[in-house]
């Protein structure tokens, strides 16, 4: 046991001698596998990524709602009518739905600018809310008051300032009580939301202010009567399924669809968004995946060609460690040594590389990634079986010359 | 005597090899003993099959017919890892062109054989340097071949070919690539290893060379002409 270890250590020894005589060589193998361990680094880690996002979208959205689009994502292309929710519908919902405790309209603007004395910033989104923004998002306010009833009522120019623009044009200073204009229209804030920073895909969510839907509606000269989207909470999250397909009957009666019309909105729960992103995640993976297979298939051959070559070139010194006592196995191990010593040398490199293209990745959000021991493991594991496989062979072939027949060799 | 009496003892050994369809015949027969202690020139003109019978006593190629005793053992079946651990322990090589690894440093080079057997590494690598003194290269530990003259890269050999401390010195045409001043040095070392006691066999068709050995072996078209 003892003897085999030292065995080991010593052909080791050989291995990383071999390597450093042969360090361009080496080089190009080490060059071939990381890149195909950096993309691997990529995959895993934007793939844990997505997953992470796609939990925080779930825990945001909650377990217990259904988000109900107006018209047929399916069908958006071809120019169907998407303002087919109306307040009538998100009356009746709240009327006649068992189960249901909570309908909130959703009306939102896109691109306003915020004005507070001499600074100013430019949001991707004013949102229109019913009472209780915080209480209906989950998302909890840092100071002030959500909206009252009373607020949504009369149309009060009242607003919640997301995270990114209280910092913006309050600083550190608290923003309660001060008015600031939304376009040309001055609001009163009332509350700031607490950061929440899920980045990812599409604009930072802390980019935001919120009105009273009433406000937003009236001032901004929204379509009164319909608005894009509504957020259906319900008492019992286990039945989600009966209860979207409930709620799918009841909109499609106060719609007049037909038996065999199609749907003219979407309901979508996080179940489905989940759906979504697993989709979202096998496409990444199967893009990812294939370059890493072709960048991993090609450092193989790379080291597997380079080993050949070593071995007609190496003929010599192969024939006289075997005259000299090296067993068939000792040489096998040395040229397997070489080869994983290599794929885990090109492996290092390789997610070192990977690490700064998902650095890079992330910078641009394009991809948000998630480096975990779980991308050290696979790619130590992906390199040793480069190695071994395409190390085996040219090992096998080196350990197999009699070594009469490699000392004739030169 | 016996094969128990002799270290080297081999019957009816041929060796034939495949050219194409032609079969050639190279050793047509050997019957020979070489006993412990001695030292044997084996000669005879190129093509004569002295280089195949030397592979063949160095256990670096199997013959096709014929027994090999070997210290008593019956070597001529045994696998290779056997036969890896006989050459191993009981054979030191010197080759023509002496087969230095290129990469490794002198030291390095004489440690290797021990390497592939179980001794601690401390008394190898201490054994090494001792053996490079003794070859006087003691100044050269760290030098790698192509820093060497072709006499100094010999004299590392050697020392390589005694580290596991064999009973056999194999010496294939060990001269053939120096000059006849370098020869006549190496010769010395050779002469010396075989006054420790050691089993000298050495191949030459050069009769000088030769000389150096208590008998001759004469070989000639694959047969044994005088012992």
């Amino acid at each position: 046991m003892l003897d085999t270890l030292r065995q080991l250590t010593r052909v080791c020894g050989m291995a990383v001698a071999a390597l450093w005589a042969y360090r361009l060589r080496s080089a190009f193998v080490v060059a071939a596998i990381a890149l195909g361990i950096a993309s691997l680094t990529v995959i895993v880690a934007s793939i844990d990524g997505a997953e992470r996002k796609a939990r925080q979208i779930v825990e945001m959205f909650g377990p217990d709602t259904a988000f109900v689009l107006g018209g047929d994502i399916e069908s958006r292309a071809v120019g169907q009518r998407t303002l087919t929710l109306s307040y009538e519908d998100a009356r009746r919902i709240r009327a006649e739905l068992p189960g249901v405790y909570l309908v909130v309209p959703m009306r939102a603007r896109s691109n306003v600018t915020v004005y507070f004395g001499d600074r100013r910033m430019d949001l991707p989104i004013a949102v229109g809310s019913t009472a209780g923004y915080a209480e209906v998002w989950n998302w909890p306010l840092a100071e002030g008051r959500d909206f009252s009833e009373e607020d949504v009522e009369r149309g009060a120019k009242v607003a919640l300032i997301g995270d990114t623009p209280a910092r913006e044009l309050f600083g550190d200073a608290s923003p309660l009580g001060f008015t600031i204009l939304v376009d040309k229209l001055p609001v009163q804030i009332i509350g700031r939301l607490a950061y929440r920073g899920v980045a990812g895909m599409g604009p930072p969510v802390d980019d935001r202010i919120i009105l009273p839907i009433t406000t937003l509606t009236q001032r901004f000269n929204l379509d009164r009567k319909y608005f894009r989207a509504l957020r259906v909470k319900f008492t019992d999250p286990e039945n989600m399924e009966f209860h979207v397909e409930n709620l799918r009957s009841l909109l499609r009666r106060l719609h007049n669809l037909a038996p065999g019309d199609k749907d003219d909105f979407t309901i979508l729960t996080a179940e489905e968004i989940l759906k979504f992103l697993s989709m979202f995640k096998g496409g990444l993976l199967l893009y990812l995946g294939i370059t890493a297979t072709v960048a991993m298939v090609v450092g193989g051959f790379v080291l597997a060609n380079l080993f050949y070559l070593s071995n007609s070139e190496r003929r010599t010194e192969i024939g006289l460690k075997k005259a000299l006592g090296a067993k068939n196995r000792a040489i096998l191990q040395q040229f397997l040594a070489e080869a994983v010593g290599l794929t885990l040398i090109g492996a290092l490199f390789g997610m070192a590389l990977g690490m700064g293209m998902g650095k890079l990745l992330e910078r641009l959000e394009i991809l948000q990634i998630l480096f975990s021991w779980k991308v050290f493991i696979y790619s130590v594991a992906a390199a040793v079986a480069i190695g071994l496989l395409f190390g085996l062979k040219p090992a096998r072939q080196a350990a197999a010359l009699p070594p009469v027949e490699a000392l004739k060799g030169v | 005597m016996s094969g128990a009496e002799a270290l080297i003892r081999l019957e009816r050994m041929t060796k034939t090899y495949l050219q194409g369809e032609l079969t050639v015949e190279v050793l047509k027969g050997i019957d020979l003993q070489i006993a412990a202690g001695e030292f044997v020139a084996l000669q005879g003109p190129s093509g004569s099959g002295k280089s195949t019978l030397m592979h063949l006593l160095g256990l670096l190629d199997r013959p096709s017919a014929g027994r090999y005793w070997l210290q008593g053992e019956d070597v001529a079946g045994l696998d290779d890892d056997r036969l890896s651990e006989l050459r191993n322990r009981l054979i030191g090589f010197l080759f023509q062109t002496f087969y230095l690894v290129p990469y490794l440093t002198a030291l390095e080079n004489v440690v290797l054989p021990g390497l592939y057997s179980p001794g601690s590494a401390r008394h190898l690598r201490h054994r090494a340097e001792e053996l490079l003194v003794q070859v006087g290269l003691g100044d050269r530990l760290h030098f790698k071949p192509t820093q060497l003259s072709g006499g100094q890269q010999q004299r590392v050999a050697l020392a390589r070919a005694l580290v596991n401390d064999p009973q056999v010195l194999l010496a294939d045409e060990p001269t053939g690539q120096l000059d006849s001043a370098t020869s006549a040095e190496i010769m010395e070392l050779i002469a010396g290893i075989h006054r420790q006691g050691r089993t000298v066999v050495l191949v030459t068709h050069d009769a000088p060379t030769a000389a150096c050995a208590e008998r001759s072996i004469f070989l000639q078209d694959g047969r044994v002409v005088h012992a």
